[in-house]
């Protein structure tokens, strides 16, 4: 929190205290709202290790293969003597069962799982704005249906939903995986969305900007919209690492990216057949999985921290 | 109370019709069919024929999902297109497995995360409480797979301790003691491995709510009467603090009748999520809805449970 420092007001010892100096502390420097949230999310140690693994990791798969020129669906002449290599100086991760270099995989998977995630959590993002913020502000039937049809979409646990969904609309192509993701997670931040649409359309700001004769579309995308950003960019950053795992869950299962694209979930799924001989084919893709889910829900712990202005220590 | 249950049970009825819709609607739109999927290629017109017939796939879809509401309503939930057995009875050869499975792994998480989260309570901001902490952000990160696969590759191919996959030893027969000791055996792994994330997601909950009530005034009354700390903790804390843990448990078991097709898959625990699975893979239409429904009654109940396991425990709440 921002409290400025505690300053002893009270008189010395010795010193009358109308001769105290000036106490430049109490004086504090303007910041923007932006800027103290910048602050307070750096001060969080936990979310900067966080940021930095993120970053690193994105850079290792959209900026590797500038390095790592080796072409992931090689298959090499001699495979059957360099499969199942282990990790060495030629290839650091290895090599799989048709001795396609791993490294080289391991990016190329990244790059469309990471892919995946952050579009379909656009996506999800965009239409769960969309929907919920009208539900919330208008209320009325479109609420009504909003809440009718989220209701029938939580009812149905989980991974069935996603099973079902994924076997009639997915072709394993990485486009229909985002489409799927994104129909498959923007129910929660609808919801989301309309509850601080509910508490926030009442409050004085928003009579305020209506008395001013601002209409309804600019009160909810120009006024309100700007005060209820926290929790939708925390979900938005938490739903990245969600949509890593729906992915990979997917893949594992074969109701995801299917074989020409390699993706970390069906890296994982692939290689495990192969757990004994070679068990770096599970764990490279399966630990990339890890730390980015690992950064993100930590990323997104700190954000929630930074942007929630009732933030207690604890 | 009453009414308040009642109002929420003829809500579910109107929900659950609409969602037997939705779900009859996708899983006729998924490609392939059970034509493509399951019959036999060299068949002759007539067999194919007749076995469409046999399956209902003649009558227009809106027909079949009378048909299907009407059946189901009268309590028989049809016949597997693939093992030519009533639904129910297939069912009820997973849902117990599943169940074993699902209870015992929430029964231990839930044990092991309210102690977890109430020590690192307790010690706030020790050494402790920040590994746990760390450990709980591994546990929700971690790939279940992940999870799986190292618990199987540590303890049944390293250490040659425990059966990795199956719910019993092929090719042997025990007597009814070892026999149940072989199947808890093959419980261990997947059980350990499935309670691990809700260990991890719970003892957060469990932290952050006793945090709370240790602050309370209550609690300083209860050790300046004379309460021993521990039964402080125990029954004067303990109490409330669970209180949101246990509606959040009801929540999570309410995904029971859906498996943990995850873990049940690495494990190949022949629950309901492998079953679902296959049956996806088989355009198995009967067995895929009545799952689908059942993961629904299930989902539905245990979130009323959860809202009146919350009234009873709190007094302060009531509906009307």
């Amino acid at each position: 929190m921002d409290v400025p420092q505690q300053v002893d007001l009270s008189p010395g010892e010795n010193e009358p205290f109308w001769e105290l100096d000036e106490t430049p502390e109490l004086v504090q420097k303007r910041r923007s709202q932006g800027r103290i949230i910048f602050d307070r999310f750096v001060r969080h140690r936990g979310a900067i290790v966080g940021f930095f693994f993120l970053t690193v990791l994105f850079l290792f798969c959209f900026l590797g293969p500038l390095f790592w020129r080796l072409d992931p669906d090689l298959i090499p002449n001699d495979v059957i003597t360099s499969r199942f290599t282990a990790p060495d100086a030629a290839h650091p991760f290895g090599t799989d069962w048709i001795a396609r270099d791993e490294l080289a995989r391991a990016l190329a998977g990244g790059r469309i799982s990471l892919l995946v995630a952050l579009t379909s959590m656009a996506g999800a993002i965009i239409l769960g704005v969309g929907i919920g913020s009208f539900a919330g502000f208008y209320g009325g039937i479109i609420d009504n249906l909003l809440m009718r049809f989220t209701d029938v979409y939580l009812a149905v646990p989980l991974y069935l939903l996603l099973f079902v969904l994924s076997a009639t609309f997915t072709d394993g192509s990485p486009k229909s995986v985002v489409i799927l993701i994104s129909i498959f997670g923007w129910t929660y931040a609808a919801r989301l969305v309309r509850g601080e649409y509910l508490a926030h359309r009442e409050r004085e700001y928003v009579l305020a900007a209506r008395a001013i004769g601002a209409k309804n579309l600019s009160l909810m995308f120009r006024h309100i919209l700007p005060n209820v950003a926290g929790p939708i960019i925390v979900n938005a950053t938490l739903l990245i690492g969600s949509n890593v795992i729906l992915e990979s869950v997917l893949s594992y299962f074969g109701f995801g990216i299917k074989a020409p694209n390699p993706s970390w979930g069906n890296m994982v799924a692939d290689g495990q057949g192969y757990f004994d001989q070679a068990p770096w084919l599970v764990f490279v893709p399966a630990l990339l999985i890890f730390l980015t889910v690992l950064s993100v829900n930590i990323v997104g712990d700190g954000l929630r921290d930074a942007l929630d202005p009732h933030m207690t220590e604890r | 109370m009453g009414r308040y249950i009642l109002r929420r049970l003829l809500q579910a009825i109107p929900l659950l019709i609409l969602l037997s819709l939705f779900m009859f609607i996708l899983i006729h739109l998924m490609p392939g069919g059970p034509e493509a999927v399951l019959f036999n290629p060299r068949l002759s017109a007539a067999g194919r024929a007749a076995l469409r017939a046999s399956f209902g796939l003649d009558d227009p879809p809106w027909l079949q999902y009378l048909k299907w509401l009407q059946s189901t309503l009268t309590g028989n939930f049809g016949t597997s297109f693939t093992t030519y057995q009533p639904v129910s009875s297939i069912i009820a050869t997973c849902f117990p497995l599943t169940l074993e499975l699902f209870g015992s792994a929430l029964l231990l998480a839930l044990i092991v995360a309210v102690a977890l989260g109430m020590l690192s309570a307790v010690r706030h901001r020790t050494f402790f409480d920040y590994a746990l902490t760390a450990l709980s952000y591994f546990g929700i990160s971690m790939p279940i797979f992940l999870f799986g696969l190292l618990a199987q590759d540590i303890f049944g191919v390293q250490l040659h301790l425990l059966p990795t996959s199956g719910t019993s030893t092929p090719g042997y027969t025990f007597d009814f003691f070892n026999g149940l000791l072989d199947h808890f055996l093959h419980l261990l792994l997947p059980m350990l491995v499935l309670s691990l994330t809700f260990i991890a997601q719970w003892s957060r909950y469990m932290r952050s709510s006793m945090l709370d009530v240790i602050k309370q005034d209550y609690m300083r009354t209860a050790r300046a009467k004379g309460v021993s700390f521990f039964r402080m903790l125990t029954r004067h804390a303990l109490r409330n603090a669970i209180i949101p843990l246990i509606t959040i448990v009801a929540l999570d078991f309410g995904a029971v009748a859906g498996g943990a097709a995850i873990t049940e898959g690495v494990f190949n625990w022949p629950g309901m999520g492998l079953l679902f699975i296959t049956s996806l893979e088989g355009r198995d239409y009967p067995v895929l809805l009545a799952m689908l429904m059942l993961g629904a009654v299930f989902v539905i109940g245990f979130n009323l449970l959860a809202d009146i396991l919350y009234a009873v425990m709190d007094p302060r709440i009531r509906y009307s």
